[in-house]
This record gives C-alpha cells, structure tokens and sequence, in this order.
C-alpha cells in the first residue's frame, strides 16, 4: 500500500452476535475462524456428538470476513456494534427472532457482556464519552497490534430495552445510539418489511431516550415509522447502514427525502457493502432471489455516496456502517473484498474516484467523530 | 381450599437455557410449547415438559435455575458449545439476565439469603395462582466465571452453587465424558468460590476430578443432580464411595429423571424417539431408596430432575407427561414406608437446610 493508512470508524457492525450466535471467537484471525468453520474431519467424537440429537444448523450466513486481528489490520480502530436481538417467532430461514421480550432483553445483556469480556481482556474499550473517543483516537494514531478496538455500542432492535425506566441503567452501560426496530414488527414498533407504524408505548420509550445523549438511528425503520420519528424527536439522528433507494429500490434504503430529513440535522449515513443493498435486480425482502454470489465491486458503494454528496452539496454526511457480519458473508459482499482489512483499499478507489483527502477522511471516520462529539457535547 | 401436598424443591433445571437457546415461552403451558416448537427443536431435545404453570400444578416452587455455557468447540449436539471463556460469558450473563427479566415480571424471586428462603417457603405454604417461584442461582460448568476475582461480583448477583465443569473439559476441570483431574485455574477459583460461601456442585466431575477436589477444597458439596453407578452403570453416576464422600460433607445429592441416568439398557447411540425406556417413577425411587439404605438416612436426598435438561418426554420416566408429575412421587414413597417428615425432607427439606447451614452458619 503506498499511502498511509487511514481510520476508519465501521459505524454497524453485529460482533457480539457473531460471537455468540453463531460462535466466532473473534480475537482469532480470520484464517482460523474460516477453518474452524469448515466441516470437520471425521475422527473420534465428543460424548454429545452423537448424531442422534442433533440441533438443526442456523442458517449460514457465509464466509466469515470480520474479525478483530483483521480490524486492526485495516485500521478499522472504532467501531459502533450492536446488542441485537428482536422479538419475532422463529423461522428456519430466520431463526434468532426470541418469542418473549424477556428472552430479547437476555441475549441483549450477553451481547453485552460479551463486550466487557473482550474489554477485560483488553481486546476493545468501551467508549462513553468524548474523552474517551478522543483517547481511542489518539491511540489509533500510533495503532500496534494490541491496540484494543475503540467501541460504541449500539442497538439494533430496542426489544432488549424493557421499558422507560431501563433507558438510564442502558445508558450508563455504555448504550450510544438506538435503532427501534428491525425485520418485522417488534415491541415498538414496525421495521423492515412491514407497513405500519409506531406503538402508543413507544413515546414514552422516545421521552426516557430523550432524557440521554443517545442517539436515535433510523435504520430498518417502515417508511411511516421513520417519519414519526423525524417529526417527535428532537435529539441526534443518524442511520448507521443504510443505502440509497434512488439507486437500489426497496423499503430498506433511504429516499432523497428520507436522506434530506437525517442531513439537514446533522446526521450521519453508513454506507452498507451488502450485494443485496447494492444490485438494483435484487428484491431485498425476497432472500430466495439472492444469486449465491454477489457480482458487484467495491465501487458501487460509491456510487451510493456519490448519490448523497451530490443530494446534501457537500461530502459531510457519509460514512461507512458496513454491516459485514450482518447475516451475510464473502459471498454477498463486494467481489473485490475478503476481509474488514480491505476496507483500506476501498479507500483508494474513493481516491480514484477523485475525492480529496479530506473528503476521504470524512467519510473515513470525520463525519461519525464529527457527529456523536455533538451528541456527547 | 389449601394445598395440603408437599412443596418441592428442584436442584436442577435450565429454564434459561430452555428460554434462550432452545427458544421457548417458559410462561406458557407445556402443552403449548410443544406446539410452538418445530419437529427439529422436538427431535432435537424433545417434548418439552417443564414450564412455569406446571412448575405451578406440581407445587414445584423454589427452583436452582442455571446459568449454563461451556467450552466445547465440538458440539454438535446443541451447537452451544464455545470456543473461548469470554463467549461463555456472555452467555451465562444473559442467563442470568433472563431471571432477572422474569423477576421484574413477578414471576419469580431470587433467593439469596435465609431470609429471601423462609418468606418464599412460607409464601408457598398458601400458594395463589401467581406466587412467585423462588430461584436459587446455580452454575454448571464455571467457565462462564472469567476468574476468581469475578466471584464476589458472581455472589452478589445471586450465584450460590456452581459445578465447575460440565460435558468435556472445562477452564478449570475434566468433566463428564472425559478422563482426566481438575486443572492448575481450578485451585484459586475453588479458594475464593469458598470464601464467598458459594457451594461447589461436585456433578459432572470426572472420578479422579471429584476424588481431587474433595482433598484441595473443605468447604461445603452437594450433588445437584445424580444418581447411583451401583443401580446404572456409567461415569455420570456416583460409586457408593462417592455418596458416602458427600453425606461426609453434609451434602445432598439430587435424583435425576433422565433415562440415561436411570434405565442401564438406554442406548445413547439410537435416538430417543426411537426408544422406550422401562423407567418410570419408581425408578427413580430406586435411585434415591438406595443413598437412604446406604447412609441409613434419607437426609442426604433430593430431587434435581435435570428435565428440560435438552432431553423431553421420551427420556424421562415413561409414566411422567410434565414437571407437575412430580407429585406422583409422594404416594410412591409413602408405600414404601417412607414417613411424611422423610418425605418432606426428600421433596425440598434437606436441600434447604443445607441452604441455610451454609447460609448462616
């Protein structure tokens, strides 16, 4: 690599899920996870793997491609990654949904602690505060390869938030921004793939949000849902992985409209490097419709910041949230990307492209610094 | 009309476990459970049969609920198995999350003192049809304890008994399946697990790891969930010897209501859907009538039934439909000969005695 490499913050990325879900110790190199992965050699076999009860496998969600030796290996030195856990029944295409909210609220605390295990550990360091980020990125000045990842946890689905009286104890865990729902329809309201809107319940929920400095993604909202949003809530807003509709049509990704309301308040838009948010022939909603490999490089994410510069007049309002351990792998990811590492390289082709440096380095990590130094100030 | 049948206290159940990683509503009643779960989740670990309200029709009401994730990279049985402590920590705290959850519920309440046990025991005297269950927090498998310095946070949140090891080998010891003694992290964590009065679960040791801990570690045992060898055969029993070890102690060993444990011609190599196991109830008196011939007291019995420990009603005792069974077990002792006070004893006395001779000694 002939330019120095730059930081990058990875505004949504599903780590703790990825450990305990589908068992990824993610302070292995990606080499060992992908073999650990692998199907293993017959050989002799632990008292319990007797064929005779055998759990059905989750559904795969592809080649691993993130894990922490990588992030540090691609810079990627901040990170906003989730608590992710929704309350839907369970499918087997779809089968981490929980049946209760208390259930939601319990794998949300292991995605948690999980978290302050790899922060004992030494391996990532929560970040509350703006001296904390300030800290996190100096260290990334100078990174080694123990330098432990800076963390800003986040929330995908609020079913793990069991009321207005929890936002404060959330908080005060470390909790930095909060997306309500998800696929379907949750506790709060109505996400992905569904029409309708918020629950009465939820404005209380949005009053004890308010009464923090969290801030409130609008990611996998229904369209009415994020125009409630915009229209009762006056704190931050963000979206941490989201595309652009007027490129890839579909529910999930944001209209001009949508990408108007974040900007004019200073929001922040991660770009996601998912096939199925990038192909325009795909229908997101639709899985079965997914070719096994995804046919698009790197740049068509450009395209999607492209879009959004072009939209706000300036290159302040973009980011990288990759979601690449999000329920997909190598195989729906860009064609020319293997692990988080290259996410350096994805920043060559902004270069030639023709962005600036500075504009890369907005993109790279300025604007989300940018953003939750406001909402922490 | 008050309930005049015994209360019953069950030393081992992994209702979290059952909540989480099998995915079920433990509100609902058995019957509906079996209706949510698929046929893979029903082959998998079976036909549910423990759930709150027949926790509730059994008068089942002060359960030891564990907090239950351990390393095992090759598990391809429940496919939960972790590769790394920080993992099984994470899981084990939203065990203990899910308690909590139902606690805020009012489902149940965690007992963590003599005090939290005498007002569930009496609370349980006149149940009503939302008298809260009683959990004493349990561990199996310590793996989710990232060391002994995270004991005293541990207690604190209520953990009052932990196995440090489980199927395959553990952070800190041989456990079941496996041949081997405890390992060098096990030592300081049995040190400050005894400093903050947490009792050590000696189930799923191996011989020499059970033999081992009794000589480095002279705080108090139990056995929340085991039956005889002498009446089984297997590594997953205790030797007479072992019993004896334990009643030494004071402790008090658990019956389980899993066929493996009971029935010596179940066959772990063929599916449980595919078999019939001739246990039934009396089975498991059998187990527990041979620890009161051999201590000449039923002092050291209890009951921890282990059932919804990933196996359903076709590897338990063939005459039990769901947990609220376990009434059927009084008439079964009383014409044996057993005494209302032995009996009491063995439904829930003996282990809270033991509860609050460690608790306040």
């Amino acid at each position: 690599m002939s330019r120095q490499p730059i930081l990058i913050i990875d505004g949504h990325l599903d780590m703790a899920f990825n450990a305990l879900h589908h068992r990824r110790d993610l302070t292995q190199d990606i080499q060992t996870l992908r073999e650990w992965e692998d199907p293993k050699p017959p050989g002799p076999s632990h008292p319990d793997s007797l064929r005779r009860r055998k759990r059905p496998e989750s559904p795969s969600r592809g080649t691993v491609t993130v894990s922490l030796p990588q992030m540090r290996q691609g810079r990627v030195g901040i990170m906003l990654s989730t608590i992710m856990c929704r309350v839907q029944i369970p499918t087997p295409q779809l089968d981490d949904g929980m049946r209760t909210q208390e259930a939601a609220h319990a794998i949300g605390q292991s995605h948690l602690h999980y978290y302050k295990a790899l922060e004992r550990a030494g391996e990532i360091r929560f970040i509350h505060s703006t001296e904390d980020l300030d800290n996190s990125v100096a260290a990334w000045q100078n990174p080694d390869d123990k330098t432990p990842v800076g963390l800003i946890l986040s929330m995908e689905s609020a079913d793990p938030i069991l009321g207005p009286d929890q936002v404060q104890w959330w908080w005060e865990q470390g909790l930095r921004s909060v997306g309500l729902t998800h696929f379907g329809a949750n506790t709060w309201g109505h996400g992905t793939g569904t029409r309708g809107g918020l629950y009465a319940d939820t404005f209380p929920l949005l009053d004890a949000l308010a009464e923090t400095r969290i801030a409130l993604d609008l990611t996998h909202a229904s369209d009415l849902v994020f125009w409630q949003l915009i229209d009762y809530w006056q704190g931050p807003i963000h979206a941490s992985h989201c595309n652009c509709r007027a490129l890839v049509p579909g529910q999930r990704h944001l209209s001009d409209e949508m990408i108007q309301a974040i900007t004019e308040r200073g929001g922040v838009i991660g770009m996601v490097f998912a096939e199925a948010m990038l192909n325009p022939a795909l229908n997101f909603d639709d899985p079965a419709s997914f070719p096994p490999n995804a046919r698009r490089p790197m740049s068509a994410v450009v395209d999607h910041i492209d879009h959004i510069c072009q939209l706000t007049g300036k290159c302040q309002h973009v980011a990288i949230g990759s979601d690449l351990d999000g329920g997909f792998g190598r195989e729906m990811a860009p064609v020319d990307y293997d692990t988080i590492a290259n996410l350096q390289y994805f920043l060559e082709i902004l270069e030639r492209r023709g962005y600036s440096s500075a504009d890369i380095e907005a993109i790279a990590h300025g604007n989300l610094l940018r953003f939750f130094r406001q909402a922490w100030s | 009309m008050t309930d005049s049948r015994p209360l019953i206290l069950d030393s081992h159940l992994d209702l979290a476990f059952s909540a989480l990683q099998i995915n079920r509503d433990l509100t609902q009643p058995v019957t509906t459970v079996r209706v949510h779960d698929s046929v893979q989740t029903m082959e998998g670990f079976g036909s549910c049969t423990v759930t709150f309200p027949d926790l509730r029709a059994g008068k089942v009401g002060l359960v030891c609920g564990t907090v239950m994730s351990r390393l095992d990279p090759d598990d391809k049985w429940t496919r939960t198995g972790m590769y790394a402590q920080a993992q099984c920590h994470g899981v084990g705290r939203g065990h203990l999350a899910y308690y909590q959850a139902l606690e805020r519920q009012g489902i149940l309440k965690f007992i963590k003192s003599t005090a939290d046990l005498d007002a569930a025991i009496s609370a349980w005297q006149t149940p009503t049809a939302d008298t809260p269950f009683g959990l004493i927090l349990t561990m199996e498998s310590a793996d989710p304890i990232l060391g002994p310095d995270q004991v005293p946070e541990w207690y604190e949140l209520g953990l009052r008994m932990v196995s440090i090891s489980h199927y395959g080998t553990s952070t800190y010891s041989h456990g079941t399946g496996t041949e081997g003694g405890l390992l060098p992290p096990a030592k300081p964590l049995l040190d400050a697990l005894k400093t903050a009065g947490i009792i050590i679960d000696l189930t799923h040791l191996t011989d020499q790891a059970h033999w081992e801990l009794l000589e480095i570690y002279d705080g108090p045992v139990c056995a929340s969930h085991h039956n005889c060898r002498t009446l089984t055969p297997g590594q997953r029993q205790l030797t007479d010897e072992m019993i004896h070890s334990i009643a030494e102690r004071d402790g008090v060993i658990g019956a389980a209501f899993d066929a493996w444990m009971l029935d010596p011609k179940w066959q772990r190599k063929i599916p449980p859907y595919e078999q019939l196991t001739n246990a039934t109830l009396e089975t498991v008196a059998d187990q527990i009538d041979h620890i009161c011939q051999l201590l000449g007291t039923s002092r050291h019995c209890g009951i921890g039934t282990d059932l919804d420990g990933g196996f359903g009603t076709e590897q338990a005792p063939r005459d039990l439909n769901t947990i609220a069974d376990l009434q059927k077990l009084q008439p079964i002792f009383e014409h044996r000969g057993y005494s209302n006070q032995e009996i009491e004893g063995i439904f829930s006395g003996n282990w809270i005695r033991l509860f609050k001779d460690v608790w306040s000694p």
